[in-house]
């Protein structure tokens, strides 16, 4: 079966992916449009990725985070770096590592 | 120290007990391998995200360049213009897998790389910037959705990870003990009995010689 992709981004990233076939975008203004519109996505039955660039879900903060509890297994929910190049320092999956497996961190660090 | 279970000490309560701590100590034990062999499959996803991720990334940076350019040389609101009209219908088959009888995403990347000719914006208005643009945009996104692919089995992962290490401490370190407490308190209790019901008899039997 197949599966759109969805992008809320920036104009630019919105622009790129829109080039590259992604079937729906917004481009981020307000907070709470954003947070709507996401959530009518993740909602969809018809997309299966969707990919939110690291400045807009540090935008969003508790709220998205909320989201990605609640959702189900489809939509994937990929976060991308934006035009600058910008990736947080904290990474979630390594915080969820943190949680999980304790100490054992240090072992993935030295293959990274 | 563990709190013994409120049980009544019996005989039947004792047997019934140590059917539980048996059952309880093997459910540990098969926990533990679930999430040993998890954390195995989860380092290993890990691993190629770390790859995956470091290749998407680049790739996007790329595409951010050309998408630059493309602004510079054909101009902003043409290369809008020209990103609504290209043909969005792009589609990804996902389908789930199974990992030890955890859901996880598993998605097929078909071609996303598209010609020139149908994507679907006018080639007369456009320049060949564009096309570069979008080519490398498309070959970021294919990375960008096996990488998705890959985020979403950690998630998948970390979360019964998480699951099976909650159950197992709270065998090994809630029920367990406290079984093996209200364990010991009956044993205790009916050592007990038995050492008061000797003691009763002999009085009993002293009583009696004394009276005959």
């Amino acid at each position: 079966m197949g599966f759109k992709i969805a992008v809320v981004g920036d104009q630019d990233t919105v622009t790129g992916f829109a080039l590259a076939g992604a079937t729906y975008t917004h481009i981020y203004t307000t907070k709470e449009e954003a947070l709507a519109k996401l959530g009518e996505f993740l909602a969809s039955d018809e997309i299966g990725l969707v990919l939110v660039t690291h400045r807009i879900v540090e935008a969003l903060g508790y709220e998205f985070r909320r989201m990605m509890r609640a959702k189900r297994l489809l939509p994937l929910v990929l976060r991308i770096s934006d035009k600058t190049g910008y990736v947080p320092k904290v990474d979630e999956l390594r915080e969820i590592i943190k949680r999980t497996v304790g100490a054992e961190i240090m072992v993935k660090r030295e293959g990274s | 120290m563990a709190v013994a279970l409120a049980v009544p000490p019996t005989r039947m309560e004792l047997l019934k007990l140590r059917q539980r701590v048996g059952l309880a100590q093997r459910g540990h034990d098969l926990l533990k391998e679930k999430m040993d062999a998890l954390v195995i499959e989860f380092f290993e996803v890990l691993r190629r995200i770390q790859e995956a991720r470091t290749k998407a990334l680049e790739q996007l940076f790329v595409a951010h360049r050309a998408l630059s350019m493309c602004f510079a040389i054909v101009g902003t609101l043409e290369t809008k213009q020209a990103s609504k009209e290209t043909r969005r219908e792009l589609q990804v088959e996902i389908s789930t897998r199974h990992i030890m009888g955890i859901a996880v995403p598993a998605v097929e990347v078909r071609e996303v790389e598209r010609n020139a000719l149908v994507r679907g914006y006018g080639l007369h208005m456009t320049s060949s910037v564009l096309d570069e643009a979008s080519m490398e945009f498309e070959r970021a996104l294919k990375l960008l959705i096996e990488l998705a692919e890959l985020e979403g089995s950690a998630f998948a992962l970390a979360r019964e990870l998480e699951k099976t290490k909650r159950r197992v401490n709270a065998l090994e370190y809630i029920l367990i003990p406290r079984l093996k407490e209200t364990l010991k308190f009956i044993m205790m209790r009916l050592d007990e009995m038995e050492r008061e019901n000797f003691s009763r008899l002999k009085r009993i039997k002293a009583m009696l010689e004394e009276r005959g």
